[in-house]
């Protein structure tokens, strides 16, 4: 059949609105049928009901300023702790060498002994004393058990780590306890 | 007319004989061993390896299967867990999902270990319903002196929690989620002044994050792993009980471990578990949502590459292609666990004196009975109040 130009030109104009139409119509089947057949949102109201939380009491400008200046000290302490820790689980899985673990251990030792002495000079108010002395109690465990993972660079004898661990266990159980009260936001939900 | 078109079609024949014999398998998704472009090389499983992991664990025992939950997150705002919800306006709540998997001697196996920071579950956060695992497992008729392993689908805290309650479980982790860590915690700050760090990401005092705007402390590197849990870690490397796993990890005929890397976390993994209804696949975090999984959104985005939190979903599809298929995907924050339209945590009831935490029976190997009381004890969330355990710190 053939069809004169004006013809042709309608022609295709109609098949292309053609087109256009038969991809519009799939979309929008595409898109009811993913609605309908997606998850509706869970209904408010299936809510368990949690103990009630307490809320954080102000805290008084002296305990603002102890807790803003333990926060840089608390840093220090974490980072070197975890990467004391992490260095011990490579060298046990031969992905660092001894000189690598000894640095990061040495390092450590310098961060725990500056650590007691800025909190020395720290003046905490009367209501935080005692979360103070624990948190002093806990960077002197890491101390003491970096000086005995220490130990193993002098007689080589690798259950120097075995040794040392329980201190390292005891004392950050100590700072995520105080952590916890005094940077309750630190670690959230994962 | 019919002249173009006789080009066009020949065109299109030649087009396709010269492609037929062109190489395209790049662009093959499967079966091949070809690893597509934007697959991570370190983590890469073919569909055809998958399979025949498949095929070797229908070979090997059949085991029994449940989830726990360790504790639940309430009235999260639906958009900060799946980003594609944000539109809706509504909270959920969300489990802490622990898989339990036994095998037919009797052994446990844990898929995570759920948490135990009581002060910050309890009261600095919105979550109910913790208790503890051991408890938990005697309360399901579980022994938990049974429990010989766990495996770890990350390091983050509330999924790693509660190791040293089992000092004799052998614990599986990836070495890439360590190597995670220790990255981060020398990310450099030179070229930023100290505008994203990896620690101290909030303000002392008001708990603000510092750094990008809006930016959670969850979306830093370091960020989920306190230094008591990776104490943890060194504790079971020290005594001879972790096995840092490098990828692809098959503990027994049955259960392999198969990698998830940036699916959630750097290290992220999966246990392929082989049970009645085929392979059940475990995916912590990776698979924090079930519903995600079957409608390809993805969910709870941390330390995530979003294309390989995908392509972890595909993982599952292949290992349970032939029975269930997505339905066999295990999800540690699914919102809808313990209903009927999670069909695998369908069979729930909540623990006795289990703080209003629940567990599901996931499917019982041959010869084994159920552990659901008859009939189930169910108590609607919305009617159960969740008590504070004793612990130390009070704000």
């Amino acid at each position: 059949m053939w069809l004169s130009r004006d013809r042709l030109r309608v022609t295709r104009s109609t098949l292309l609105l053609a087109v256009v139409a038969i991809i519009v119509v799939s979309v929008m089947t595409f898109a009811v049928s993913r609605a309908v057949t997606t998850t509706p949102p869970p209904a408010i109201g299936t809510t368990a009901r949690p103990a009630p939380r307490p809320t954080r009491p102000a805290l008084t400008p002296a305990e603002e300023t102890y807790v803003r200046a333990m926060w840089p000290i608390h840093g220090d302490v974490e980072r070197s702790l975890m990467r004391a820790s992490l260095g011990q689980i490579f060298y046990k899985t031969d992905d660092i060498t001894r000189d690598e673990l000894k640095a990061r251990m040495e390092q450590a030792l310098v961060t725990y002994r500056d650590a007691e002495t800025r909190m020395r000079a720290l003046q905490p108010p009367e209501s935080l004393r005692r979360d103070h002395e624990q948190y002093l109690a806990a960077v002197r465990l890491f101390r003491e058990s970096a000086v005995e993972a220490n130990k193993m660079f002098t007689d080589g004898r690798e259950d120097h780590l075995l040794a040392a661990y329980p201190k390292s266990q005891e004392g950050s159980d100590k700072i995520r306890e105080v952590g916890g009260k005094f940077w309750p936001n630190e670690f959230p939900p994962n | 007319m019919v002249r173009t078109l006789m080009r066009v079609t020949m065109l299109s024949v030649f087009l396709f004989v010269v492609g037929g014999l062109g190489s395209v398998d790049v662009l093959q998704a499967k079966p091949n061993n070809k690893r597509p472009p934007q697959v991570l090389p370190s983590g890469f499983e073919s569909s055809d390896s998958l399979l025949r992991d498949v095929n070797r664990a229908e070979r090997g025992p059949l085991h029994s299967a449940w989830i726990v939950e360790s504790s639940r997150f309430v009235n999260v705002p639906f958009g900060s867990f799946q980003p594609d919800k944000a539109g809706l306006n509504t909270t959920v709540d969300l489990p802490v999902n622990i898989g339990i998997i036994e095998d037919p001697q009797g052994n446990l196996t844990l898929f995570d270990s759920g948490w135990k920071q009581l002060a910050y579950i309890f009261d600095w956060n919105t979550s109910c319903c913790w208790k503890g695992i051991r408890d938990q497992l005697t309360a399901i008729g579980l022994d938990p002196e049974k429990v010989v392993r766990i495996v770890l689908g990350h390091g983050h805290w509330d999924h790693a929690g509660q190791l040293s309650e089992f000092p004799n479980a052998d614990v599986y982790i990836q070495k890439e989620e360590l190597k995670q860590i220790d990255f981060f915690l020398n990310y450099p700050v030179d070229f930023n002044s100290g505008h994203i760090r990896a620690v101290n990401t909030v303000d002392p005092i008001t708990g603000a994050q510092v750094g990008p705007p809006q930016q959670a402390c969850a979306r830093t590197p370091v960020c989920g792993y306190p230094p008591q849990t990776v104490q943890e870690i060194l504790g079971k490397v020290l005594g001879g009980k972790a096995i840092i796993v490098d990828g692809r990890h098959e503990i027994n005929r049955g259960l392999v471990i198969h990698p998830a890397f940036r699916g959630h976390t750097y290290g992220s993994q999966l246990l392929q578990v082989n049970t009645p209804r085929g392979q059940l696949v475990f995916g912590s975090d990776t698979y924090s949502s079930w519903t995600g999984i079957r409608d390809w959104l993805v969910a709870n985005i941390q330390q995530t590459d979003t294309v390989q939190q995908f392509l972890a979903y595909e993982k599952c599809y292949v290992l349970a292609s032939r029975q269930n298929s997505f339905n066999n995907c295990v999800s540690a924050h699914e919102p809808i666990s313990y209903t009927a339209d999670y069909p695998l945590t369908s069979n729930w009831w909540t623990i006795p004196d289990g703080n209003c935490s629940r567990a599901a029976e996931l499917i019982l190997g041959p010869g084994k009975t159920t552990h659901v009381p008859s009939p189930p004890p169910r108590t609607p969330p919305a009617s159960c109040v969740s008590t504070v355990p004793p612990h130390d710190i009070k704000p």
